[in-house]
């Protein structure tokens, strides 16, 4: 009587020990990473291709890098569904072409997008429609002050402190002057770029113009800043007007001061068209120098192109980086790949490193992101551009 | 004109009720989204329409004032200004007044090329300066937001609709009223619509305020679809491919603001669903507006000309139309009711018009004659006020005109019809006469047109044959008992039958609507029967002047038409 | 005061640029009675095709040649247009026919060039001239100035003291007479457009360097040049050439005065208004009303 017992408890105790192993096994076996039960994980990308700027190799990079995923498998099997569109810098273009994404591709989130309007125009739209967009290239102001987007570049305005920074610590300088080229909505982000820089460097900017001309001649405004005195002068602009300016520059036979350039002047045909100034020129970076083909940091991004037969050039730096971001995260993701999921994953991601950026990239519950916070200045050197800071320079936190 | 406004309105209303029914039931949400956009676009179109269209100005910074109207509802928004979107557009609409004021006003009077240079330069220095101002609450994402009843695609799209269809209805009341007539007649010639009294600075100017108050509520309209905007919205490029598309569909109809709408929305997306580089568009529309322009036929007239073809065919006589219903003679109690004294005119060193004196007693149809070269068509210019100077006096009822424009002659009493017609083929025979002599009624309207064999007020001018359309001329000038009436060659181009049946109503003028009648013939027969006095003219002198009977058989006015002495050739 | 000096003269060659394609434009509208919108977009298209072959490798002044031949035909392409389609048309008909030429040339322009990168665009003329106030005034805006003059010069001297510009005057307002009296007008008028068309590209070249050569912003010179025009009111040439010369002489100046520096691009815009306000004291009714 009594061993009958002792089996029926133990058989008891066996059978709940099993219950539990099961449930642990099963669990574990729930926890084995992203699914997709539609057999795809849909992405896009809100990019402005046609019209006054052309960004397309930002998401293209993005693509290769998915197409690269997919080729071998995919994220746990599944493979990822990728859409480019074109926004045309045409702001009822730009959210016909998100309410698209959003409604009827039903995209999961928004990786490597590249636009003059992209935030400004949809930014709301994103909030309202809880999708989340890693921004390849953030370009105007809204990209680093909406609660839905976080960019995976440093940005001209952030950058506009740094390369002040640098300016102030590195180069001395003692009376910067800073000229803007001020369309849609950025002035106020400018302006807060440089005070930013006053905060940190305790200087006062010596010279501040928010009037530089998209078109136009620039030789008032290059004799302006030699007759204020400027010993470094620092301007937004993009690269034909990079050219145009220290073309004129040299015409006016000025001397004494430094050239400082944002993330747009450093190109190769910019090093091409200056080579013979005998001005000084240097410009800030937003990841790793992507001229520097041979660094390390630059190693897998390098190769990965070459695969994919994609030119070596800054932007896909920026898509190939929110394509890497976005492949982490969801490769952390347990169960459904769906908007929620993705969205929960951004919220509560640890900062994430990679070697093309100087800041660990991190979403999280802020009201607006700014991760990227760390550049490299180049300088051009006889027509080619050579790394002047080995070392990440880290803007200091003004807060 | 009311019945036919009130029939077209009621058209469009149901057309555009059943359409956005259609697409608000039918379509996905996506498809209503774009379709809100089609009509925002149609808005800005119909506003261009008015100005490019019908008063025939070319005007490029239609998104400039779209800008201003949009920029006022974001600082509206940004006040927290009561009302919503809707009191927020129409004070939009009403910011933008100003501006297009400001523009229109330097180019009244001149060719209207110089609107065009205008309205580019205008266009770039806004498209500068409002890149500057960021757009009120982008910096906070403060949103604009749409008026309760209508916060979804679908129930945005309806408002849209509806602010769509209130501006075509005005449009269309606006269209065929008197003001819109006028467009229409300063478009086609500046000077005949002068001749009827009409401001040609106050038509085009009212032309261009109206259309800048369309176009700034396009402007509210946008913000309320995408909540947020940038400058890039309303760049220049935008505004010189919205006048092309204008252009090309004809944009002053109510189906080609529609058209034009659809085509710069739709185009891009299919283009966008092909791979396609989504910039050919413009290209497509500098083409189609060249086409347009050769064949002075835009899409909508197009379809509507073909349109016109399956229709049955109208009748074109008015019904007898009683004598009673003639508009009353108006009672002009001066003895002499146009007098000229020593009117000289030079062009340079040519003497065109040398002393020349001639009376029109009230109540009476004058002649005026000569050979060709003689100066008569002057002689009508520099009464009616279209020469920039002449030296001598003419008098109206005893009040000198020498100060006045040609628009206030033509209001104070002198009306002239004109040798080569120039009456604007878009308008209907019955807006024509209205635009002549306001004030009439539809049956005297139809009474007029009757007693001269005019067709049917409802008939488009461009089907009338041109001889009609010169008796249609005198039938304007007529029905607007004037003080005097001036005649220039109505009879050319007439049969004989036709030129006596005239000659009958000319001579019935002065007791009919009470006006004196100055007529310049060639129409020897015409002239003898129906004139009480005449007037020769030779060389920019009178050289005879009385009674026809006696003046036609005197030897310098036998000379002056035969060149030679009538002894000679006998000899 | 001398700040202002220096500013004015930093806006010679803006000045230049201006006035040159100002007097280009009046020459256009006076023999062939067309307000050309195009004009600018005419010699930006020449200019981009010495861009093309300097890119490609070839020479320069064979390529510059090569490239003033290219907005010569461009120019006779659109005078093609307008003489065989719009020869009878009223004034601003033809005006509207540039002006929807202007929005398809630019279309194609920016997408056979594109505008992200920077053209290597050969500088024709380095070096500076003199210097004056402060400012070093390039050959190239002494060029440009100089051009203008000379064109000025000629088409005045041309236009009215020439028996065949007393002709082409005549005879532009009436292309329909002239053809009865056996005059090849459609030719005549092809070769204005054509001549206007290589000097306008030859002085976009001169002054491209100094401006990023952009497919649209180069076009949208027209706007100016058309207010300097304006301020000839469409007929005298120095007019024109003293009008272009002091808009970027103004516009030099508002660049340094803070206050206003952000308005300049209004000033072809208020300069336009000042001119038309004035000349409206003297409208006429002409052939055109």
């Amino acid at each position: 009587m009594g061993v009958s017992n002792m089996t029926w408890k133990s058989s008891l105790l066996a059978a709940s020990l099993a219950a539990l192993g099961l449930g642990a096994m099963a669990g574990g076996a729930s926890a084995a990473g992203p699914t997709c039960s539609g057999g795809a994980i849909k992405v896009g990308a809100v990019s402005t291709i046609t019209g006054p700027a052309d960004f397309s190799e930002v998401p293209k990079a993005t693509q290769a890098a998915f197409d690269a995923v997919n080729a071998a498998g995919g994220i746990n099997g599944c493979k990822i569904d990728y859409t480019i569109a074109d926004d045309k810098a045409d702001p009822a273009v730009a959210a016909q072409a998100a309410r698209d994404l959003i409604d009827n591709k039903e995209a999961v989130a928004l990786v490597g997008s590249a636009s003059l309007l992209d935030c400004a125009v949809n930014g709301a739209t994103y909030a309202r429609k809880d999708i989340r967009s890693i921004q390849g290239l953030g370009v105007d102001a809204a990209c680093f002050s909406s609660p839905n987007i976080a960019p995976v570049n440093v940005g001209p305005f952030t950058l506009t402190t740094a390369v002040g920074y640098y300016a102030t610590n590195v180069l001395k300088a003692k009376k910067l002057c800073a000229f803007f080229i001020i369309i849609g909505g950025t002035q106020e982000a400018y302006k807060k770029g440089i005070e930013d820089w006053e905060k940190i460097s305790g200087q006062k900017i010596h010279l501040l113009d928010l009037t530089l001309p998209f078109q136009g001649d620039l030789t008032p405004y290059v004799i302006k800043a030699r007759d204020a005195g400027c010993d470094t002068v620092l301007t937004n602009q993009v690269e034909p007007q990079v050219v145009q300016l220290i073309k004129t520059v040299d015409a006016q036979k000025i001397t004494g001061i430094n050239w400082l350039f944002l993330a747009p002047g450093y190109t190769e045909q910019v090093a091409k068209a200056l080579a013979d100034s005998p001005q000084p020129i240097y410009a800030g970076t937003e990841w790793e120098p992507y001229t520097e083909t041979d660094s390390a940091a630059n190693a897998e991004w390098v190769a990965d192109m070459k695969k994919a037969n994609r030119p070596l050039t800054a932007f896909s730096q920026g898509g190939y980086l929110a394509a890497q971001m976005f492949l982490k995260v969801v490769g952390g993701i347990d169960g459904e790949v769906t908007r929620d999921s993705v969205n929960a994953a951004l919220l509560k991601m640890q900062p994430i490193s990679n070697p093309l950026a100087g800041s660990p990239y991190v979403f999280g519950e802020a009201k607006t992101h700014s991760p990227m916070r760390a550049t490299k200045v180049m300088k051009l050197d006889k027509g080619k551009w050579t790394v002047e800071t080995a070392d990440w320079v880290h803007l200091p936190d003004t807060n | 004109m009311t019945r036919a406004s009130l029939r077209a309105s009621l058209a469009l209303v149901v057309a555009l009720a059943v359409g956005g029914a259609a697409v608000v039931g039918l379509l996905p949400s996506y498809w209503v989204f774009l379709a809100t956009s089609v009509l925002i676009t149609g808005v800005a179109l119909q506003s261009l329409g008015l100005v490019a269209g019908r008063t025939g100005m070319i005007a490029l910074c239609q998104m400039s004032f779209a800008g201003v109207g949009a920029w006022t509802v974001g600082y509206l928004n940004l006040a927290e200004a009561p009302g919503g979107l809707t009191v927020w557009i129409l004070l939009g609409g009403l910011a933008a007044v100003p501006f297009g004021v400001a523009i229109g006003l330097p180019a009244l009077r001149l060719r209207g090329i110089n609107l065009a240079i205008v309205t580019l330069s205008f266009a770039t220095a806004f498209d500068t300066i409002l890149a500057t101002i960021t757009y009120p609450g982008q910096t906070t994402f403060l949103q604009v937001p749409r008026p309760a009843l209508f916060d979804s695609d679908g129930g945005y799209f309806v408002f849209v609709l509806i602010v769509y269809a209130v501006i075509a209805v005005a449009l269309e009341f606006l269209a065929r009223s008197r003001l819109g007539a006028s467009w229409l007649a300063v478009r086609h010639s500046e000077r005949a619509a002068a001749a009827h009294g009409v401001s040609i600075a106050a038509s085009k100017l009212s032309a261009f305020a109206i259309s800048a108050f369309i176009a700034g509520i396009s402007g509210g309209l946008l913000a309320g679809y995408l909540g947020t905007l940038v400058a890039e919205n309303f760049s220049m490029m935008a505004s010189l491919s919205l006048y092309a598309v204008a252009v090309m569909t004809g944009a002053h109809f109510a189906e080609g603001a529609i058209i034009g709408g659809l085509l710069v929305v739709m185009f891009p997306e299919i283009l966008r669903r092909f791979d396609l580089p989504q910039d050919i568009g413009n290209v497509l529309f500098a083409i189609g507006a060249t086409q347009a322009l050769s064949t002075g036929e835009t899409m909508s007239e197009t379809f509507r000309r073909l349109a016109r073809k399956l229709r049955p065919a109208r009748r074109t006589k008015v019904a007898d139309a009683p004598v009673s219903d003639l508009p009353a003679p108006v009672a002009h109690a001066v003895p002499v009711a146009l007098e000229i004294d020593n009117l000289s005119v030079r062009y340079g060193s040519v003497v065109a018009l040398d002393h020349v004196s001639l009376k029109v007693p009230a109540g009476t149809v004058a002649g005026l004659i000569g050979p060709n070269g003689a100066g008569k068509s002057t002689f009508i210019d520099a009464v009616t006020g279209f020469l920039h100077a002449y030296d001598g006096s003419v008098k109206l009822a005893g009040a000198a005109l020498e100060a006045r424009p040609a628009h206030l002659r033509a209001r104070a009493g002198v009306r002239r019809t004109w040798q080569t017609n120039r009456i604007a083929p878009e308008l209907t025979v019955g807006g024509y006469l209205n635009l002549a002599a306001k004030g009439l009624t539809q049956a005297e309207i139809e009474a007029v047109l009757d007693w001269l064999d005019c067709p049917d007020p409802e008939v488009p001018v461009t089907t009338v044959d041109a001889g009609t359309r010169r008796l249609l001329d005198v039938a304007g000038v007529v029905a607007a008992r004037p003080a005097v009436v001036l005649l220039d060659e109505p009879a050319a181009g007439q049969s004989h039958e036709e030129s006596v049946r005239l000659g009958q109503r000319i001579a019935q003028i002065p007791k009919l609507f009470g006006s004196a009648v100055l007529l310049v013939e060639h129409d020897m027969d015409l002239v003898r029967s129906v004139c009480s006095e005449i007037t020769v003219l030779d060389f920019g002198k009178v050289i005879a002047s009385g009674p026809p009977a006696k003046v036609l058989s005197e030897p310098a006015v036998k000379k002056a038409y035969l060149g030679i002495e009538e002894e000679s050739v006998a000899a | 005061m001398d700040a202002l000096l220096t500013s004015a003269v930093a806006g010679l060659t803006a000045g230049g640029t201006y006035a040159l394609l100002g007097v280009c434009a009046v020459f256009t509208y006076r023999l062939v009675s067309v307000v050309n919108f195009t004009g600018a977009a005419i010699g930006t298209a020449g200019t981009f095709a010495l861009i093309a072959l300097t890119e490609a490798g070839y020479p320069t002044w064979p390529s510059v040649l090569a490239g003033i031949l290219v907005g010569a035909f461009v120019g006779v392409a659109i005078g093609y247009v307008m003489t065989r389609w719009f020869a009878e048309s009223s004034a601003s008909t033809k005006a509207a026919v540039t002006v929807a030429l202007l929005v398809g040339l630019i279309a194609v322009g920016l997408r056979l060039t594109g505008g992200q990168h920077p053209h290597v665009m050969p500088e024709l003329f380095p070096g500076s001239a003199f210097r004056m106030a402060g400012v070093e005034v390039t050959f190239a805006s002494v060029l440009t100035i100089g051009l203008a003059v000379l064109f000025t010069v000629l088409s005045d001297l041309f236009l009215n003291r020439t028996g065949v510009g007393l002709h082409l005057r005549a005879l532009s307002d009436r292309p329909m007479a002239a053809e009865l009296l056996g005059v090849k007008v459609q030719l005549l008028s092809l070769l204005v457009w054509g001549l206007t068309g290589a000097f306008t590209t030859f002085a976009l070249m001169i002054i491209a360097p100094q401006r990023s050569p952009n497919f649209m912003t180069l076009s949208l010179l027209v706007v100016p040049a058309l207010a300097a025009a304006l301020v000839g009111l469409f007929r005298s040439f120095w007019l024109t050439l003293a009008g272009g010369i002091l808009l970027g002489v103004i516009e030099g100046m508002a660049s340094t005065v803070d206050s206003i520096s952000q308005y300049r691009s209004a000033i072809p815009f208020l300069v336009v208004l000042a001119v038309l306000l004035w000349s409206q004291r003297e409208a006429r009714w002409d052939d055109a009303r």
